[in-house]
């Protein structure tokens, strides 16, 4: 899932500026399992954006909501008259949610409460990993179900380079080595293969590189049937 | 100018190459450029190493600080009558700029390249840099060898006109972790093309005598020459410092000893004791039991079955490659058969 | 000690906003310890007292007690 962290309310009060009335906006998907943006987040904030701004001697109306998921349009527009009523949205969903808000009601003006982290999940409580650089072509069949891309700090292919120290990263000792992973996996079960041949370079074009990505599917659209 | 391919089976004609070819111990040097814009700095250091090497290896923004380039300082180096072993690195560049430059290399008459991976931005002095790791160290030599063997470059275009002709080389860390798997990954880039391996400095003669004996069974030395590289320890504390904070290097407590007692003179007083004086004298103590100890590891990594030269990494101590070199026995270097003067 | 933890949070919270986080605090004892129990509170009316009442509560009268 999408792992995030809830922006420093400075930052936010910059955000949300002059702007009376403000409507925090949770979202009830990845953000709230990884308690940065879900319903009770989006409370919490709203009380302390009240309690801060109001220290500040502002007077700013300043009010919650939670969307099922900001990413989809129709549980956007069942929040349409509170999210265009508002002078800003602090939205807390991923940066998706923001800019699907966006996108769904252009008159809105939309700000981010959150930072999206990474693609992860939570290896334990109160402890988010990332797994998955969304790199657009899966190498996970040759490497042991280990993604080298996200999480090999140089997205080798064929590590590990000599920052490898007793099963760390060099980069940060609380990161597994990725290739001590995968060399350790691919070592038990005997398909060495990788780890003898040399891989070749990655077709990046697959991965942001290519520019924004969209998939088409002619048997799922609906503008195709009319056609 | 156009330089003809090598008929003679030579890949790229390096004196490098040739001397490795006639089957002599070679020795390469290395040589950082400075942290600006001074050629003279090169100049000064090409100065010291000029006839105590064979080639020396131009750094390119060593971990990952931002230092004169590597082709740049070469063709300076180049100038002053060394050869230069070009380092390339894949965190800063993508295969189009890295192709793009070993282009311009070749044309300024550079013939050696070292492909690596590059150290992590984290460690240098722009932490907040994108990297960029479009390829690794590996694919970097399958790349430039099928540019010399193929003539095309990666997209598997055909060159138009001369291709670059590189004699590749490769980095080796044979304690870095997992250690069993090591040899193997050798032979991967043995497998990718690679010509020659500088390794990682060697101050554990036994443990790199045995990685060495794997090597063999896997017949690696037969198909790349292999350098070990070795380097002077500059202080008992730089040692201690190198064995906590370098992955894969190993320094065995005799060595850091033998460190020590060369300051024995000194120990057991307190900073304040020390005079500058003294201070001078137990730094030049060091340095010179560092370089007695280099000599050592030198004369006992020759008698070790495969390996064929010597890398010598003395970090901004240049100074100290002709007194080790000589103290190895290992002057005058010398002049490949068939090379013209 | 989840608790504690807890604790801490919303103490930075509170910084956050700008209020003391000593309004809030923790003490840790058992049902027995009646003479702790009696000293943290006065601990804390003495402090609160000191501090002063909540300033948000002086800007909005009218929202005390609510």
């Amino acid at each position: 899932m999408i792992i995030a962290e809830q922006k420093p309310l400075e930052e936010i009060k910059d955000l949300v500026g002059d702007a009376e009335k403000v409507l925090v906006a949770g979202c009830g998907t990845c953000v709230t399992i990884c308690f940065a943006g879900g319903a009770r987040e989006a409370e919490t904030l709203a009380a302390s954006l009240r309690m801060s701004t109001r220290l500040d001697g502002a007077t700013k109306t300043i009010t919650d909501t939670n969307i099922q998921r900001q990413c989809e349009w129709e549980f956007l527009d069942e929040q349409r008259e509170g999210i265009l009523d508002a002078d800003v949205v602090v939205s807390l969903a991923c940066g998706i949610g923001v800019q699907a808000m966006v996108e769904r009601f252009p008159q809105a003006w939309v700000v981010p409460g959150v930072d999206t982290s990474f693609l992860g999940v939570p290896a334990e409580q109160g402890l988010w990993e990332e797994r998955c650089a969304a790199c657009g072509e899966c190498i996970l069949g040759i490497t042991a179900g280990i993604c080298p891309i996200a999480r090999c700090a140089k997205s080798l292919l064929n590590g590990p380079c000599g920052g490898s120290e007793d099963g760390h990263c060099e980069v940060d000792p609380a990161t597994p080595c990725a290739w001590q992973l995968i060399h350790d996996r691919l070592t038990s079960v005997g398909r060495t293969e990788i780890l003898i041949n040399p891989q070749p370079p990655k077709n990046w074009k697959a991965a942001r590189d290519g520019g924004p990505r969209r998939i088409i599917r002619d048997d799922l659209r609906i503008v195709a049937e009319q056609e | 100018m156009v330089t003809e391919a090598p008929t003679n089976g030579e890949l790229a004609g390096s004196r490098l190459e040739r001397l490795l070819r006639e089957g002599h111990f070679v020795v390469t040097a290395e040589l950082g450029p400075p942290q600006s814009a001074d050629g003279a700095v090169i100049r000064q250091k090409a100065g010291l190493l000029k006839g105590t090497c064979d080639a020396v290896n131009i750094t390119d923004n060593q971990t990952a600080i931002v230092r004169m380039s590597s082709i740049g300082a070469g063709t300076i180096v180049v100038d002053e009558g060394l050869e230069p072993v070009i380092q390339m690195t894949c965190r800063d560049r993508n295969r189009l700029a890295i192709q793009a430059d070993l282009l311009g290399a070749h044309a300024l008459g550079m013939k050696n390249l070292l492909c690596l991976t590059g150290d992590h931005q984290q460690f240098g002095n722009h932490p907040t840099a994108k990297n960029v790791f479009d390829i690794d160290s590996i694919q970097l030599v399958q790349m430039v060898a099928a540019m010399r063997d193929d003539k095309v470059f990666q997209c598997g275009e055909e060159f138009e006109g001369e291709e670059p002709r590189f004699f590749v080389g490769a980095a080796a860390a044979p304690f870095a972790d997992p250690v069993e798997y090591r040899p193997l990954r050798l032979a991967k880039k043995v497998a990718a093309g690679v010509n020659f391996i500088q390794t990682q400095l060697i101050y554990d003669v036994e443990a790199f005598a045995g990685y060495m004996e794997k090597v063999r069974e896997l017949g690696l030395h037969e198909k790349a020459y292999i350098l070990a590289g070795v380097g002077p320890l500059k202080s008992p504390g730089m040692a201690r410092y190198m064995v906590n904070n370098v992955p894969g290097l190993l320094v065995p407590e005799a060595l850091i000893d033998r460190m020590t007692q060369a300051g024995a003179e000194w120990v057991g007083k307190s900073k304040d004791e020390l005079t500058p004086e003294d201070k001078k004298a137990r730094a030049a103590a060091w340095k010179e039991e560092g370089i007695r100890i280099c000599i050592d590891l030198i004369n006992e990594i020759r008698e070790i079955q495969g390996v064929a030269g010597v890398h010598v990494m003395a970090i901004e101590w240049e100074e100290a490659v002709r007194p080790i070199v000589e103290g190895a026995g290992l002057l005058p270097r010398p002049e490949p058969s068939g090379a013209t003067a | 000690m989840k608790a504690r933890k807890r604790i801490a949070r919303a103490q930075d919270l509170l910084a956050e906003i700008g209020l003391e986080p000593e309004r809030v605090e923790m003490f840790n004892m058992s049902a027995a310890m009646a003479a702790e129990f009696a000293a943290a509170a006065t601990e804390m009316t003495e402090r609160i007292a000191e501090m002063g009442p909540n300033p948000l509560r002086v800007h909005r009268p009218e929202s005390a007690g609510g």
